[in-house]
């Protein structure tokens, strides 16, 4: 993303860069939710195959009260179990990275676990934890682990050999070069876990929720869809990306302050 | 990456490493997880018969192993619907996920448009959409083939896009120098530049394509694996929720490891030009 992004500055004048990156994507989804009101209005699609943005806004104003009730256990298990995922998975790739022997013997069952369609274990969670938000939580750090172990193991195993050489010859623990060079070396690596660990927490908790809960944004979404109040699942799927989209740009705010608490000196990452 | 270090006299062996002859050395990082895997197998096993674990809570794995052996053929009966909606949405999801960032590649307007929405849309939780998908086409497969190729879909045009930003800058002016017509930079140069992009969104889109359809089968479906993992589950049966697991995490790694060769054998006909 990097590279595109260098490619889009070198292009255009920096006022010029502001206007054109804007306005030009905002414009065309604008554009898109007007035509949607449009083409519902002309073409007469039944409410149910697909309401115009209109209803669904009327429906957000008119219900807001009701769905706000079901977007709090969501967001709060969502939360939940990113942290849960993020600290657990920092903590097992801090702890691969102190021993070879367990990163040869978990790294690529952790890969292939990476790989497996865990989602569907969903349904087990349910036998061990009963139908709740407790299930839809687990299900969801479940999910997230992966990606978050997998990428900052390999930020904290990817420092160049040079500074570890450097730090050796400076006769540093093996906690200082942890604490000094590893870790912040690995920086980018984390949080590029993380944000896959964001969204993966959202699909887990909306699946959890979809064969489980009583309540929640994902209940409200497959009560919605058995009643055909398609106006009702948009709604709902408007607050559910809200709720991602901040995650996500908590997530992201967390990475500037870190870099800055740094002093921008932090490698950049590839996203896994 | 023990072998690697190994030669390197200034790097101490790990521990380990002495007990093991130069030509067993080479083989541990095939072996060590292996055995940690079969090592938790037998802890599971053991683990499970001492304290009686209920099998509806944990079966050992002796028993999904005999569940797996008793249910192969309806497995590989429901792992064809699975198979083939995932595929047919994998395929979807590259070809217009490819063709889309090919786009983006060569229009600025397109690009300065599309792809922060993209970006947008590849944060949201798209999975929240699948019952919509089965208002829009009804229960049979063609809604999880749609809603499996529209999750996928997205790491796919992103990845691609940024593989197709990427070409160096340099290649494309000598090509231009040289005279070389659009199509045949895109051939020679934008495109084997871009492929390693490509192949790992692909890999990102066939792990996706999976998760969609087997989520399409727990809330629509009449047959497949994600339906039979649903239905064994509400009847407790908690063995063979695992046995369908079993077949699920081979089909997940078969498929994945198909683009992975794919890669490779496209990677060797790029290498010989």
């Amino acid at each position: 993303m990097a590279l595109l992004e260098e490619s889009f500055q070198k292009r255009a004048p920096v006022a010029g860069r502001f206007r054109r990156s804007m306005l030009l994507p905002l414009g065309s989804a604008v554009l898109v939710i007007v035509a949607w009101q449009v083409l519902c209005a002309m073409m007469r699609i039944p409410p149910i195959l697909l309401p115009p943005p209109s209803a669904v806004w009327r429906v957000l104003q008119s219900n807001y009260a009701i769905l706000l009730d079901e977007a709090l256990p969501t967001a709060t298990e969502s939360v939940l179990s990113f942290v849960i995922a993020s600290a657990l998975g920092v903590a097992l790739a801090v702890s691969l990275s102190f021993s070879a022997w367990m990163r040869e013997a978990l790294y690529p069952n952790i890969v292939m676990f990476q790989l497996i369609p865990k989602i569907a274990l969903a349904p087990l969670f349910i036998v061990w934890l009963g139908v709740g938000e407790k299930t839809s939580t687990v299900v969801a750090v479940f999910i997230a682990f992966f990606p978050v172990v997998v990428s900052s193991a390999t930020g904290l195993v990817s420092t160049k050999p040079e500074t570890l050489q450097l730090c050796r010859s400076l006769a540093a623990s093996e906690w200082q070069v942890f604490r000094m060079v590893r870790f912040p070396y690995a920086m980018p690596f984390i949080f590029a876990g993380m944000k896959v660990g964001a969204t993966m927490t959202m699909i887990g908790v909306i699946v959890g929720e979809f064969i489980t809960a009583q309540q929640g944004l994902g209940y409200i979404i497959m009560f919605a869809a058995g009643a055909g109040e398609t106006a009702t699942v948009l709604a709902a799927i408007v607050l559910l990306c809200v709720i991602g989209l901040a995650l996500y740009v908590v997530v992201e705010l967390a990475e500037r302050a870190v870099r800055h608490w740094y002093g921008g000196q932090m490698p950049v990452g590839t996203v896994i | 990456m023990s072998a690697e270090s190994a030669p390197a006299p200034t790097v101490a062996p790990p521990a380990g490493a002495l007990v093991l002859g130069p030509s067993l050395r080479g083989l541990r990082p095939m072996v060590l997880p292996v055995a940690t895997a079969a090592a938790m197998l037998l802890f599971w096993q053991f683990a499970a018969a001492l304290l009686r674990v209920p099998a509806v809570i944990l079966p050992t794995p002796a028993e999904i192993g005999s569940e797996l052996w008793q249910a192969l053929p309806a497995l590989i009966g429901n792992a064809m619907p699975t198979t083939r909606d995932t595929l047919a949405a994998f395929f979807a999801a590259t070809i217009l996920g490819v063709g889309l960032a090919v786009a983006i590649g060569y229009s600025p307007l397109l690009r300065d448009t599309l792809y922060p929405n993209l970006v947008v849309l590849q944060l949201v939780p798209k999975v929240a959409l699948a019952p919509l998908f089965v208002i829009w086409l009804g229960i049979g497969s063609s809604s999880r083939v749609a809603f499996a190729g529209f999750v996928s879909f997205f790491p796919v045009v992103i990845a691609a896009g940024v593989g197709f930003a990427g070409t160096d800058p340099a290649v494309l002016r000598l090509c231009r120098s040289l005279t070389a017509s659009d199509w045949r930079c895109f051939v020679l140069v934008r495109f084997p530049f871009a492929l390693p992009a490509i192949f790992s969104g692909m890999k990102v889109a066939m792990t996706m394509a999976v998760i969609g359809v087997v989520i399409g089968e727990f809330i629509s479906s009449q047959a497949g694996l994600g339906f039979y993992i649903l239905n064994a589950g509400s009847r407790l049966n908690t063995a063979e929720v695992f046995a369908a697991l079993v077949v699920l995490c081979v089909l997940g790694v078969a498929l994945y490891g198909l683009v992975a060769l794919a890669e490779r054998a496209v990677r060797r006909v790029y290498s010989r030009h």
